[in-house]
């Protein structure tokens, strides 16, 4: 069947749209400023988000376990490590012996805090070199002990009273980055006990678990260890980020009630302009719900059309953002920036539409007699 | 049984503190086949005669029946379905729609029907008016007598039992409009149609059946 049987407000508004083609172009652009608006600064919440928590998600899904004030040693003993073991026995368990050395090279020496691991993999990444896997000869130096001591992967470095070989320069940043000079696998320090033990779990709530579940066994009215994790720090930046995308997503949407003012204004301007056709319609039998539909159809192209290059738009800023913060541009898709353009798009065409609802109306119901007099 | 026939029509318009009566008690029959005429001076209520016949408008006072039914107290609705199944209209300023073809606009009074397609009919009443070759022309392609004659076409398309017509002939020189009354008169004949024309033209009342002329409101 012809489309203008079966859909005539859409050929009727789409013909009438591409007679004033600068004016309906206007009228979108505002649409397409007010989506870009709402998904481009949700996409940019999205992506710093994004960032932080990749900062973040090193550390969240990590507990340390430490001896507690009650406790009867300073130190954890090889007894309580097992008993950790059984309750994290899902998790990495990776106990850790601390202390300070003595740490010298062929033209400097220094002072500096040494650390014993048995898997510094799960702890660490290597800048340089890389970390051995499993750990049982050589050590690990940070960025400042190997400048202090102007050695680098490869090169010996004695440690205590033992000798060893450089085999990685470990990477810094992110937060809760671990601050030992020197990193040496067991049996290196010569010490009772652990100073403390970390548990890595599947994620942020698993650690938090894993950590409340330690306590619970040895902490029996006394405080016999203490824990920490991350979990909660996760939580609280989430938040900050919800709360930073409400605001930017008001923001947009000041801009989208300007663009639907503007679409109100054309949309009435163009009624009036087109009284008396409107007012022929109404003669020769087109009833006001038809020709309310007509209008609205108009109202509501203009939205598709305005949402949809708006949301085109933001998919592109998005792109480029997150290919300048991650080199990566398609992470512009991920569901928690991609809901943006939706986001965007369904606030473009509802505004539209809505702003269409009073010229459709007042068009609709004005008398044909008036209209037509000529 | 007449078309349309109104009795006693009072209207009365309210401008804000003044009232003034554009129709005072106005009795009127118009039949199937028959051209009616309305004549009068300027402000006499011609126009405002018209859109009382054509449902358009409704009266303060009085009665108005379409086809044996009482019309008078339908709501808009009600008048624009029966405007849209037994009216036909013809306008001075010929009024067709720019952004359509002759042919979707004579089809346009039931473009939102879909229970007829009188796409059909439509190219087949331009044949009849002398535009079977300018069947997809838009009205600024056609000279102001065309654009009569799609207008005319349109108002035939519902195969309405009365045409309405104000001033067909005012927007044109003196030939163009005799061949659009030739063309109404003609169109009466085959669909059997009534006319109610109002005119300044003295050519129009050759051609119509009955004169009435309306002084100041009423018939004289
Ligand atoms: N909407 C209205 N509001 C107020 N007064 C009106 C309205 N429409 C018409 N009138 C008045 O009613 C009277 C009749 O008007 P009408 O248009 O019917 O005259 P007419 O005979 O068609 O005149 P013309 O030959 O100039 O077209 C006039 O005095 C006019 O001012
Ligand atoms: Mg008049």
């Amino acid at each position: 069947m012809d489309p203008r049987q079966r859909f005539p407000s859409v050929v009727m508004a789409w013909r009438n749209l591409w007679r004033n083609r600068l004016r309906t172009v206007l009228a979108a652009l505002g649409i397409v400023i007010g989506v870009v608006a709402i998904a481009g600064l949700g996409i940019t919440g999205s992506a710093l988000r994004y960032g932080t928590a990749q900062q973040f998600s090193d550390i969240t899904n990590q507990a340390t376990v430490m001896p507690g004030e009650d406790a009867d040693q300073r130190h954890l003993t090889e007894a309580q490590v097992s008993a950790i073991r059984e309750v994290a026995s899902n998790a990495t368990v990776i106990p850790i012996k601390e202390g300070s050395l003595q740490a010298s090279s062929h033209t400097a020496e220094t002072y500096t805090r040494v650390e014993q691991v048995t898997h510094p993999s799960d702890l660490y990444s290597a800048h340089r070199g890389t970390i051995p896997q499993p750990f049982r000869t050589g050590v690990l130096l940070n960025n400042e002990t190997a400048a202090q001591l102007n050695v680098t992967v490869g090169d010996l470095v004695i440690v205590g009273d033992q000798s060893y070989k450089v085999r990685a320069i470990l990477a810094e940043g992110g937060i809760g980055f671990r601050s030992s000079g020197v990193v040496v696998s067991p049996p290196a320090l010569d010490k009772q006990g652990y100073s403390s033990v970390t548990i890595i779990a599947e994620d942020g709530d698993a650690a938090q678990h894993l950590a409340n579940a330690t306590e619970a066994r040895f902490n029996t009215g006394e405080e016999v260890v203490r824990t920490s994790s991350f979990g909660g720090l996760n939580q609280r930046v989430g938040s900050l980020f919800s709360t930073l995308n409400l605001v930017l997503l008001g923001i947009g949407s000041i801009s989208l009630v300007v663009a639907g003012v503007s679409i109100l204004n054309i949309m009435l301007m163009s009624t009036i302009e087109r009284r008396s056709e409107i007012g022929v319609l109404r003669a020769v039998g087109v009833r006001r719900q038809d020709v309310l539909r007509m209008i609205l159809t108009e109202a509501t192209l203009l939205g598709l059309i305005g949402g949809a290059v708006g949301a085109a738009l933001s998919a592109l800023i998005g792109a480029v953002l997150y290919n300048a913060l991650y080199s990566s541009p398609m992470l512009v898709f991920r569901w928690a920036s991609a809901r943006y353009l939706l986001i965007g798009f369904g606030f473009g065409a509802f505004a539209s539409v809505l702003s269409g609802i009073y010229p459709a109306w007042k068009a609709a119901n004005k008398r044909p007699v008036e209209a037509i007099r000529s | 049984m007449s078309v349309i026939e109104l009795s006693d029509v009072v209207k009365r318009y309210n401008n804000g503190d003044e009232e003034i009566a554009a129709l005072k008690g106005v009795d009127l029959a118009v039949n199937r086949g028959e051209m009616v005429a309305i004549i009068g001076p300027s402000g006499s209520g011609k126009s405002t005669l018209l859109n009382v016949i054509g449902l358009l408008d409704t009266p303060t006072e009085g009665t108005v029946t379409l086809d044996g039914q009482d019309v008078t107290d339908l709501g808009t609705d009600g008048l624009t379905d029966h405007r849209r199944e037994s009216i036909g209209f013809v306008f001075q300023a010929y009024h067709l729609l720019p952004i359509f073809t002759a042919v979707e606009n004579v089809a346009v009074p039931s473009m939102w029907d879909s229970t007829v397609d009188r796409t059909d009919r439509a190219r087949e009443l331009l044949d009849r008016v002398g535009l079977g070759e300018r069947l997809s022309h838009k009205p600024n392609q056609l000279s102001g007598g065309q654009q009569q004659r799609v207008a005319i076409a349109r108002a035939l398309v519902n195969e309405p039992h009365i045409i309405l017509a104000d001033e067909p002939t005012g927007n044109l020189d003196q030939d163009t409009g005799a061949t659009i009354l030739d063309e109404l008169t003609r169109m009466k004949n085959e669909e059997n149609v009534a006319i109610a024309a109002v005119t300044h033209d003295e050519q129009l009342t050759n051609y119509a059946d009955r004169t009435v002329e309306l002084v100041d409101g009423v018939r004289r």
